[in-house]
């Protein structure tokens, strides 16, 4: 017996229409914004949404949500939208999965619009209740004005609100890969990590028409906001890259450091290299004479698995170095001064970067490495006016608050306040160590002499006042001595530089189950 | 054309290079003495030294200007 539609008297499993008119509306939203505006992406030397999610994510791992949506404004009447410019799903990056918001920039620039926000929305909700990371590809001008011009804005923003609410409990990253103004400038500020594309990439809470209606400014998406602005001058932004490419790679690069949540472990990886490896090129790298600068990056990958450093913000505060590696296959993250800029002296800038990477490192579980040669913060008026005082209170904060474990090696100098907050014995350090070169004192010989010993100095002739001055500081550097503090047993050890991979190791194997509770407080109140 | 200027109130040391001298990314251009450091002044572009603006002994404050390289 042939069944028959009852109603229509037709064939009751025709699928074949259906089918097709569903593959159909897929296909044109995988046209994206149309042939001419993606050619226009093209030629800009930007990749489109959906290859970017290609060399985002493992291969086959895509599941998208929302492809099929559109703007649904009466106002912008019968013109298609794909995906409402914002692609939204949830795919893996080495295994593992993430939540990814990606805006295309060949629909109506990559406007926000009403739909696509929803999505996004939606995504950041999964994001935290499936407790995965969140990675925004922006390329986005912004707000899409032509819906949201009326006062209908008054309930906008939860954007913002609930990316905070997510902060430290999932990674987020916010890839800059094409020129974000405003809102979607907003997006990356709020994110843990920010990579920049070179050349077309930019961020800044206004385009540039607006910049010049509002403040008569005539200046350039790159001269405002390009990725030299923001990782060389203002810090908002992490890594400058080449091109889409390399930016996805280091996303994915980057998340390998990191637990999908806060309270997960960080991923440890099988490691080759020897975690008793001596590394004798210290000898070469790093001068015993106090006062000559060398290069830390080079005593850095020196010292961890396979010479592999990923540096933050490597050009921006470059008197301090920020960064992750591993040691015997465990993620950590690097504090170091840098002798080779300003002496390794901290100012405003090195405190603000050290004390974002330390809760930033806190906040996943990854443990933190401390190398010293500091002789201190600046001191001076110029930098009293930056407000060096709440800067350096800042980092302090941040390190006295980090309860991972914490590693400390004193390779030289390691001077006042620059001792503390570079996780000094009193901030919880786990397992201190320093190399027989180590000088930790309130300050320098040089220094000290000039208060210790004023009048001594004034009562000299002054044609013999600088020969004294060399000789009471001699006197005063011979108690600035590392068996001194470990002699206190200040100091858990002195080790031959040779030993500073093993040392660093076993300090981490030492506190791999460290445990800190404080008195419960709502939050600190942070000085920034 | 390049100005170098200094990034921290500081006594000048040595000078490392002199007017019309050629220069390569990198170079010293002087040592700085601060912060009980010695602190390399590099050029980040090359070029030819055009003028400089310090001499040994002399105290210099943040932002003066040390030297301008005609970039090549």
């Amino acid at each position: 017996m042939t069944e028959t539609n009852s109603t229509s008297g037709g064939d009751m499993h025709d699928w074949g229409p259906l089918v097709s008119d569903l593959a159909a509306r897929r296909e044109r939203a995988l046209g994206l914004g149309g042939e001419k505006f993606v050619e226009r992406q093209r030629s800009l030397g930007k990749l489109t949404v959906r290859e970017r999610l290609d060399l985002l994510l493992d291969p086959g791992t895509w599941v998208e949500y929302g492809m099929l949506a559109d703007h649904m404004d009466a106002a912008l009447s019968d013109r298609y939208l794909a995906a409402d410019g914002a692609v939204t799903g949830v795919g893996e990056i080495d295994g593992r999965r993430v939540a990814v918001a990606a805006y295309d920039f060949t629909v109506m620039a990559g406007s926000m619009g009403a739909v696509g926000e929803n999505k996004i929305r939606r995504l950041r909700h999964l994001s935290l209740s499936q407790r995965i990371p969140m990675v925004w590809l922006l390329d986005s001008a912004g707000a899409r004005i032509q819906a949201t011009s009326g006062s209908t804005f008054a309930g906008a923003g939860d954007l913002f609100r609930e990316q905070v609410a997510m902060s430290g409990v999932v990674p987020m990253v916010a890839a800059m890969l094409g020129h974000c103004a405003a809102g979607t400038a907003y997006i990356p500020a709020l994110a843990d990590f920010v990579p920049m594309v070179k050349g077309t990439s930019s961020m800044a809470l206004a385009g540039r028409h607006l910049v010049k209606a509002a403040v008569g400014e005539d200046v350039t998406e790159e001269e405002m906001g390009g990725s030299g602005v923001h990782t060389k001058i203002s810090g908002v932004a992490d890594l400058e890259v080449a091109d889409d490419a390399e930016c996805l790679r280091i996303v994915r690069e980057y998340l390998s450091f990191f637990p999908q949540h806060n309270q997960e472990r960080p991923p440890i990886r099988a490691c080759a290299d020897p975690v008793d490896r001596r590394v004798e090129e210290i000898y070469d790298i790093v001068p015993t004479a106090p006062r000559r600068a060398y290069d830390v990056r080079k005593v850095i990958r020196a010292v961890v698995d396979d010479g592999d450093f990923f540096a933050m913000k490597p050009e921006w505060a470059k008197n301090i170095v920020t960064g992750f590696a591993r040691i015997g296959g465990e993620p950590v993250g690097i504090v170091a001064n840098q002798p080779m800029v300003l002496g390794g002296a901290l100012d405003v800038n090195a405190a603000d970067k050290a004390a974002r990477f330390v809760w930033l490192c806190d906040a996943f579980g990854i443990s933190l490495v401390f190398l010293h040669d500091v002789p201190g913060f600046i001191v001076g008026s110029a930098v009293e006016k930056q407000g060096i005082i709440r800067h350096g209170a800042k980092m302090l904060f941040a390190v006295s608050e980090a309860t991972v474990p914490k590693i400390s090696v004193v390779m030289r100098k390691s001077y006042g306040a620059g001792y503390f907050v570079m996780n000094g014995l009193a901030y919880e350090a786990d397992y201190i160590v320093s190399w027989p070169t180590a000088e930790i004192a309130v300050m320098g010989p040089d220094g000290a002499v000039n208060i210790i010993h004023r009048k001594t100095l004034d009562a000299v002739p002054e044609e013999e006042r600088a020969q004294k001055r060399l000789e009471l500081a001699e006197e005063i550097r011979a108690n600035i001595d590392p068996y001194i503090a470990a002699g206190h047993a200040q100091l858990d050890d002195v080790i031959d530089p040779a030993e500073t991979r093993h040392a660093i190791w076993r300090g981490l194997q030492i506190a791999r189950d460290k445990r800190v509770d404080r008195p419960w407080r709502k939050h600190g109140v942070i000085p920034v | 054309m390049a100005e170098i200027r200094a990034e921290i109130a500081a006594n000048v040391w040595q000078v490392r290079t002199e007017v019309g001298k050629a220069v390569a990314e990198g170079d010293e251009i002087c040592i700085l003495e601060s912060m009980k450091m010695e602190i390399p002044v590099v050029t980040e572009v090359p070029g030819i030294v055009r003028e400089l603006f310090v001499e040994p002994d002399q105290v210099i404050q943040e932002g003066d200007l040390i030297a301008i390289i005609d970039e090549s």
